[in-house]
């Protein structure tokens, strides 16, 4: 809007009012004061996305120029030359700024007024600055600290007038740790022996070294990496990537190094002599989804696959929100659109697209067709190499140009495959110096494949022969990320507002520039990217990722929004912890995980008890300030493989393609695809929650109940809801009545009467003993279930069980399973 | 992205919180109640008042999925049948996307004839003699358009607002503004029929980044209508609910140890889920009603049925669900083979479809519910005027295309001006000339119709203030009585 000169007069008056009328503020922080003033103002008009009045202040370099009305916004040192001040203070509402809302408050115009004053000077946002490695305050309460984040913890509560609670009494500080460490309770034996001589840190050690441990990490990693046993979309058919699972198993068992997990995530194609364990390793990004509806468009798909990279990648490990500037530059945050497909950029060269086999997998053949195998592998290349070099003879080269020229006509473009067509008629519209090598290389394959040539005809019969014989071999095919060599590269180019079909300027990969750039002799290959990421310069990857931890053992991330450290995600609720623990886990413990959850776990922070007071739940009913132990519900996983364990039916059995335990029936109900969900058989119907066949739009209903996500897209944070389904699950589903059946099984052979058998099933389940109170109910249950299952022999047959007595059992199993203490780690 | 949510760190508490803050005028019906003698937590899906007086309360939603071919329906195009078999000229296929048809395809006339109707005269084809009943009743809105040209996408387009996975979905919007008047039941029902899921599964009425309470439930025709509703065998009534006094007994003693409102939560799921067991089961029980309701629909008690989904639909609002969601697969009418050819399985899906959906209107109308319920009619596209043929010139089935720019849908009931059509198309239905409706039109119309201004009903999620209708979507007016 211009300005309008018969204000002037009034605005010089205003300004002056301004000028005398306020305290100078001698401390103005662009972080804390301005930036928040700003983001909640003004940038969603003048910002990232639209720029009203030709006015971006989401960069310095940008506010200070003339806007459209030729007036300067900001003038460093001189407020009452800025259009900024005047535009908030003038009482022409039709130019006061925030348009049609409320004035500014005086003291928000005081600090904008002063920040001008003192030179309008931008600030990085806190998350983007190294962390810093706070002094161990001093405390009063001297003997609580174990560890030295009890210090930091401590001296807040101190701060806030608050004192920690005392120590969870041991039982349920053991089931805690076990849960928290292994996702399974103890046993109530083992619990004994904890309380008893073993020692709490003894127990926390076997608790790192068990196989279960790893079961327990890979649940929360895999949401990140969006994995899941089907290809989403509409067919959303099965997808074999199983080995990847496996895989994070393998390495948090291992305990490898998180800057090592990364890199071999990432580009672990890329290492010297990258082992096939590190190729597995890079199907984290082939949990991307692919399309298989006929009519859709490969490349439409793979570039939706790459975009579903970045935005993971930046959102895993960098905390960031990079996704908003696919489209436009990134409306809070200092990203701008180019930043975008720069990062994109890195991604942009593998030789996935989107193609229905999955093309490239990595091949793992059975010891017995290993030989053979590997032979056949070896032919195909050789057969590659001669059908490329059949394409570039002269008679095939006529028959191609002739072929280019004659695309529009829907016979001709009918012989190529339907989801390549798009691409084809888009390639083939460019000038031949406008394809970049990737496209050339397309065209060439998609010409190979329908020349009449009689010599490729051959090729092409003998690879098809040999490709039947290959796919009829013992092997497991992952797919995973590969390279595009030198001579077959993709060039990037920036989308119009997102669209692969809008391409405008070439790109080049880079860091966004808010960051740190890559170092001068970094590959500018996903390699570099990755070890830019665990680079000891990055200030967001520890902190990000030890937020994840905290949160999965406290609840709730010091950074609560796990997933944004951007100026729109909340602050952390303690800065001082959280550099801590970055830099504790990246430089004191290198990267690995164990170490730094045995720190954790044993501080005097995680021990103490969880249960709330009145006068805690009104100042921090969220715990930020961590005056309590942690009280949430358990995962989605573990209350399915609590309730197995605690009934002993849980299998240990480890890794393989995933199970299908049972489920109601019909729910598969594909318009495209016959595939049902064929119920396991033996130990496979008992595994771990991690092991379950994993469909996007179909996920396992009583797993989906509590909140795990469809693994689309990635996820940093599950809410956990509280619902009457949930309720259904545990007291209906089939599988949870069959636990309660074991479980009752168990109790009867452990004592000799009643109250014996029902104490032992509450502290199989719940480990600490029953109060008298709950034993009243308890028994109280079971003479009610025992009347009625001894006067009506046929529920009890119904049920399942054998005696009256055991049918009671059952019941009386089925409610501990139901406590709220069962569905609750606390 | 799907499901990442929002800022909070106790979910329910925080939800709690932004209702305080966002939906003040609903503050009376969101006091504490007590429940076994104990102080009950705000209730996510108590009913709460809207931004404005609604002109409806509860809405039905019957997704025809596939998309029906409006120019077999309801756009009557004569001119269409003087070009059918002509090649459609260059211009009408520069700057298109089509999903299946490649080069030059030939012009497709209607398939069906046309009369009109009642006192409106709206044109209805042969195809639906019930619906031609009873079309003064409904609105057409005859220039829909959306910016999908794949059932997934176009799908989720419609019910969430959003092309890509990971937003809430309509059903789940309303609950969330407005509660439930029946808290024995769910809010959010979704019935399937037609033997397939909607291509782009749960997500479509799926709770995106809101709360998973307010998810779509699919009841169930076969089995439990709710996954896992029955008790298991051998378990009696009596002996369920001395389980759950026993649980909730000892659940109120660990809250009187630990203090943790979540448990008076869990205790109040508890009692909610037993209520859920005998209500659910009642409401999806047609066998009880009376013999000329089940000629009037054409249901038969035990099948999975459109026509069983309806007579369904009208049972969950008459005891006071809110969004009922119907899909009914089988209109995606290609014409590659028998059962997806506008002369083959589309007049199965006419048959199957308009008895029913014309007994609903009528059921609602004799039970004075149709004031205050919204029906609404389509699906995620429209489909060409030219032929598709995918596999050749010998194919005896004929079909159409999907087509993003133009299709017909219809609403009904619910402060809707009955008996009138909005939009106008051209003379073969290919592009709109007047009255055009964007998908996130049809959405801001039927929050207004709720009483909600769609661009102030809303979650925050990843750093910005998100609603059903994105940055879009204007209120048709002329469409509201």
């Amino acid at each position: 809007m211009p300005r309008v000169a018969r204000h002037y007069v009034l605005v010089l008056f205003i300004t002056g009012i301004g000028l005398l009328g306020c305290d100078r503020r001698s401390d103005v922080a662009f972080n804390r004061d301005i930036r928040p003033l700003l983001n909640e103002n003004c940038v969603s008009c003048h910002g990232g996305i639209r720029r009203q009045g030709d006015l971006n202040l989401l960069w310095r370099s940008d506010a200070l120029l003339p806007a459209e009305s030729g007036n300067r916004a900001i003038v460093p040192f001189k407020p009452s030359e800025s259009e900024l001040i005047r535009r908030v203070t003038t009482y022409d509402t039709a130019e006061r700024m925030p348009k049609d809302a409320h004035p500014l408050s005086p003291e928000a115009v005081t600090i904008l007024r002063q920040w001008i004053t003192d030179g309008a000077k931008w600030d990085v946002h806190w998350a983007y600055k190294a962390p810093e490695e706070p002094a161990l305050p001093d405390v009063s309460l001297t003997s609580w600290p174990r560890v030295p984040l009890d210090h930091l913890v401590l001296s807040r509560l101190e701060n806030e007038g608050l004192a920690p609670s005392g120590p969870a009494p041991c039982s349920k500080l053991v089931r805690r740790v076990s849960l928290d460490l292994i996702g399974l309770p103890p046993k109530p034996t083992a619990a004994e022996q904890v309380c008893g001589e073993l020692g709490y840190e003894a127990f926390v050690d076997i608790l790192l070294s068990s196989p279960r441990y790893g079961e327990r990490w890979a649940a929360m990693w895999l949401d990140l990496a969006r994995y899941a046993d089907s290809k989403g979309y509409e067919k959303d058919i099965p997808r074999t990537i199983w080995r990847y699972r496996d895989w994070v198993i393998k390495a948090f068992n291992e305990d490898m190094p998180f800057d090592q997990f990364t890199i071999e995530q990432i580009a672990g194609d890329l290492l010297p002599e990258a082992s096939d364990e590190q190729h597995i390793a890079t199907a984290f990004h082939r949990n991307t989804m692919t399309n298989t509806e006929g009519g859709t468009d490969d490349e439409e798909f793979r570039v939706a696959a790459v975009i579903d990279r970045v935005n993971t990648t930046w959102e895993v490990w960098q905390g960031t929100s990079l996704s908003c500037a696919q489209c436009h530059g990134h409306p809070y945050d200092p990203f701008r659109h180019e930043d975008y497909f720069r990062a994109f950029a890195f991604f942009n060269n593998t030789a996935d697209q989107d193609a229905s086999n999955e093309y490239p997998t990595l091949f793992e053949f059975a010891a017995a067709d290993s030989a053979q195998g590997h032979a056949l592998l070896h032919q195909l290349r050789r057969i590659d190499g001669k059908i490329a070099a059949a394409t570039a003879t002269d008679a095939v080269r006529l028959e191609r140009i002739a072929w280019e020229g004659m695309l529009n006509d829907p016979i001709e473009i009918a012989r190529v495959d339907g989801m390549q067509q798009g691409a084809v008629q888009r390639i083939a519209r460019l000038p031949e110096e406008e394809r970049d090598d990737a496209q050339r290389v397309f065209l060439d394959h998609v010409f190979g494949e329908i020349s009449t040539d009689q010599h490729l005809d051959s090729l092409r019969q003998e690879r098809s022969a040999a490709v039947q014989e290959v796919q009829e071999l013992d092997a497991v095919q992952t797919p995973v990320l590969q390279e595009l060599p030198a001579g077959k590269k993709r060039t990037t180019h920036l989308f119009e507002r997102g669209s692969f079909l809008t391409p405008l300027q070439k790109v080049e990969a880079s860091i966004p520039a808010s960051f740190r750039p890559l170092p001068n002799d970094a590959p500018r290959n996903r390699l570099g990217l990755a070890r830019w990421l665990v680079g000891t310069d990055n200030p967001l990857t520890a902190r990000v990722t030890v937020n994840r931890i905290w949160a999965q053992l406290f609840g709730v991330g010091i950074v609560e929004s796990m997933e944004d450290f951007g100026t729109q995600g909340l602050p952390p609720s303690d800065p001082r912890l959280l550099d801590h623990l970055a830099i504790r886990f990246s430089q004191t413990h290198a990267w690995r995980l164990k170490s730094l959850l045995r720190e954790v776990v044993t501080s005097a922070t995680y021990r103490q008890d969880s249960r709330m007071t009145p006068a805690l739940q009104k100042k921090d009913p969220d715990n930020r300030l961590l005056a309590r132990g942690p009280r949430f519900r358990l995962a989605a996983e573990q209350i399915r493989d609590q309730a197995l364990f605690v009934s002993g039916l849980l299998s240990s059995k480890m890794y393989g393609p995933s199970v299908m335990p049972p489920q109601p029936e019909g729910l598969w109900q594909n318009p495209y695809d016959g595939s049902d969900w064929q119920p396991s058989d033996g130990e496979d119907r008992y595994r771990r929650g991690i092991y379950t066949y994993w469909r996007r739009t179909v996920p396992y209903p009583s797993m989906a109940t509590f909140d795990s996500p469809s693994r689309e897209f990635c996820v940093s944070r599950r809410i956990r809801t509280n619902t009457p389904l949930q309720a259904l699950v545990t007291l209906n589903d089939p599988a949870f009545v069959e636990a309660a059946r074991a479980l009752a099984e168990r109790m009867h052979a452990a004592g000799y009467n009643e109250a014996d058998r029902i104490e032992t099933g509450y502290k199989l389940a719940i480990i600490s003993p029953p109060s008298p109170e709950t034993m009243r109910e308890l028994v109280t249950l079971y003479h009610e279930g025992l009347v009625h299952y001894a006067n009506t022999p046929s529920d009890r047959e119904a049920l399942g069980t054998d005696t009256a007595e055991a049918a009671a059992l059952t019941v009386v199993a089925n409610a501990i399973l139901n406590l709220d203490t069962f569905v609750m780690k606390e | 992205m799907l499901h990442q949510e929002a800022r909070q760190a106790s979910l329910r508490h925080v939800t709690r919180r932004h209702f305080l803050r966002s939906c003040g005028a609903g503050l009376g019906a969101m006091a504490l109640s007590t429940l076994s003698g104990l102080a009950r937590p705000l209730d996510p899906l108590a009913a709460r008042a809207a931004h404005f007086t609604p002109r409806a309360k509860r809405v039905i939603f019957l997704h025809m999925a596939g998309g029906p071919s409006s120019l077999e329906l309801f756009d009557h195009k004569p001119e269409l049948a003087r070009l059918d078999g002509q090649e459609c000229p260059d211009s009408l296929l520069k700057g298109k996307r089509f999903a299946f048809i490649r080069g030059v395809p030939k012009m497709l006339g209607p398939q069906a004839t046309f009369r009109q109707r009642g006192e409106s005269g709206a044109w209805v084809s042969d195809h639906l003699p019930h619906f031609a009943q009873v079309a003064d009743e409904v609105a057409f809105l005859k220039a829909m358009h959306t910016d999908e040209f794949n059932h997934a996408p176009a799908q989720l387009l419609v019910h969430s607002g959003s092309s890509r996975l990971g937003r809430p979905s309509m059903g789940s919007w309303v609950t969330y503004g407005l509660g439930t008047e029946n808290a024995n039941l769910p809010a959010f029902v979704v019935l399937l029929s037609g033997g397939v899921a909607p291509d782009a599964g749960a997500s479509v009425y799926g709770s995106g980044f809101l709360p998973t309470v307010y998810q779509g439930v699919q009841c169930r025709s076969k089995g439990d209508p709710v996954l896992f509703l029955s008790d298991p065998e051998g378990v009696p009534r009596s002996l369920r609910r001395r389980s759950i006094d026993a649980i909730n007994r000892i659940n109120e003693e660990t809250h009187r140890d630990v203090q943790d409102p979540e448990v008076l939560t869990r205790i109040a799921q508890y009692e909610m889920a037993f209520r859920m067991q005998t209500s659910v089961p009642d409401a999806m029980d047609i066998g009880r009603e009376p013999e000329y309701i089940h000629t009037l629909y054409g249901t038969e008690p035990g099948e999975t049925s459109f026509a069983n989904n309806c007579l369904l639909a009208r049972r969950l609002v008459e005891r006071g669900v809110r969004f009922v969601q119907l899909f009914h697969w089988g209109w995606d009418s290609h014409g590659a083979g028998e059962s997806e050819a506008l002369n083959g399985g589309f007049l199965d899906r006419c048959k199957e479809t308009d008895r029913p959906v014309a007994a609903l209107l009528r059921d609602l109308r004799q039970r004075g519910l149709l004031e205050e319920t919204l029906v609404v009619w389509g699906g995620e596209f429209g489909r060409t005027p030219m032929l598709e043929n995918r596999s050749g010139a010998d194919n005896p089935f004929v079909g159409r295309d999907h087509h993003s720019d133009v299709f017909t849908m219809w609403m009904a009931g619910g402060g809707i001006r009955s008996g009138m059509t909005w939009g106008k198309t051209d003379e073969i239905g290919y592009q709109a000339v007047s009255g055009r409706v964007h998908v996130h039109d049809l959405q801001a119309t039927i929050l207004h119709l709720l009483g909600f201004d769609h661009e102030h009903l809303t979650y925050p999620f990843q750093g910005r203030d998100f609603r059903l209708t994105d940055v879009h979507g204007h209120v048709v007016h002329d469409i509201i009585a």
